[in-house]
């Protein structure tokens, strides 16, 4: 079993362009990264705790005569991270501020953090990254 | 002998488009405004500037690279669906691009149904429009 990552990556900026990015977003760039880092934590904090939220739903869109299904879907990167064995944190002020209350309504495997924990949690890692 | 000044088709909404994609959901709201005004029967022009004129080159190709996790599903680039949102609504949709953000930004090879105008051309596209919205900065 792989040890403590030596990484923290976080995200608290979200929603960065789902028509131009649609898969390549910055989840995915962290899965390229976990690998090639040799694992690595995930920090969602403000905005980007909405994408974990479990009830969220991305839909298709219309343009042109064409509908467009592979928009981003953040709640499926997460789930591809936890699925790569990352672990993913989210803050507890940016699950309130999303309009969630608890971390029941985050997708199963996200873990729920307070702020003053995920800041003392910093002094664990080797690098800090903001994506 | 004086240059022909290109004609500027009525609108009903010319929206100026200057955020740069790739930093916020800007792009996807302003293509799905748009997309929404064209299916209520409104007349629209683009003015593409700044950053938003890297939308359309024609070296995005029809599809973004391959996803490396999902090689079979293909994902358009915006060059092709702004290229079948005109499609779709001839007549009633154009796109402009500002030719001095553009060369600017090194994108000087468009789509052709791409306008390329002089910065100083813009007071005639918004003298051919009812409304004028402008989104994001340069």
């Amino acid at each position: 079993m792989a040890g403590q990552a030596q990484v923290l990556a976080i995200v608290d900026r979200g929603y960065r362009g789902a028509i131009e990015k649609q898969f390549v977003d910055t989840l995915y760039l962290v899965r390229e990264l976990h690998r090639q880092m040799g694992g690595m934590d995930i920090l969602l904090r403000g905005q980007a705790v909405s994408y974990a939220a479990r009830a969220a739903r991305v839909a298709p869109l219309r343009f042109g005569d064409r509908v467009v299904e592979t928009l981003s879907d953040p709640r499926r990167d997460v789930r591809a991270l936890l699925d790569a064995g990352i672990r993913v944190r989210a803050e507890e002020p940016g699950l309130l501020a999303s309009g969630m209350t608890g971390g029941e309504q985050l997708l199963e495997g996200v873990e729920l953090i307070g702020a003053q924990a995920a800041a003392e949690s910093w002094s664990e890692y080797r690098m800090i990254c903001f994506l | 002998m004086a240059l022909m000044a290109r004609r500027i088709p009525t609108t009903d909404v010319l929206v100026t488009f200057m955020g740069a994609p790739h930093r916020t959901d800007l792009t996807t709201t302003v293509l799905r405004l748009v997309q929404s005004m064209l299916e209520q029967g409104g007349r629209v022009q683009v003015w593409a500037c700044g950053y938003a004129t890297m939308l359309t080159q024609q070296s995005l190709g029809e599809f973004k690279p391959r996803d490396l996790a999902d090689w079979s599903t293909r994902h358009l680039s915006t060059a092709t669906i702004v290229q079948e949102m005109l499609r779709a609504f001839p007549d009633q949709l154009y796109w402009y691009g500002c030719r001095f953000c553009s060369d600017d930004r090194g994108a000087t090879d468009h789509l052709p149904e791409i306008a390329m105008r002089a910065p100083h051309a813009y007071a005639a596209n918004l003298a051919a429009t009812g409304k004028t919205v402008l989104i994001g900065v340069i």
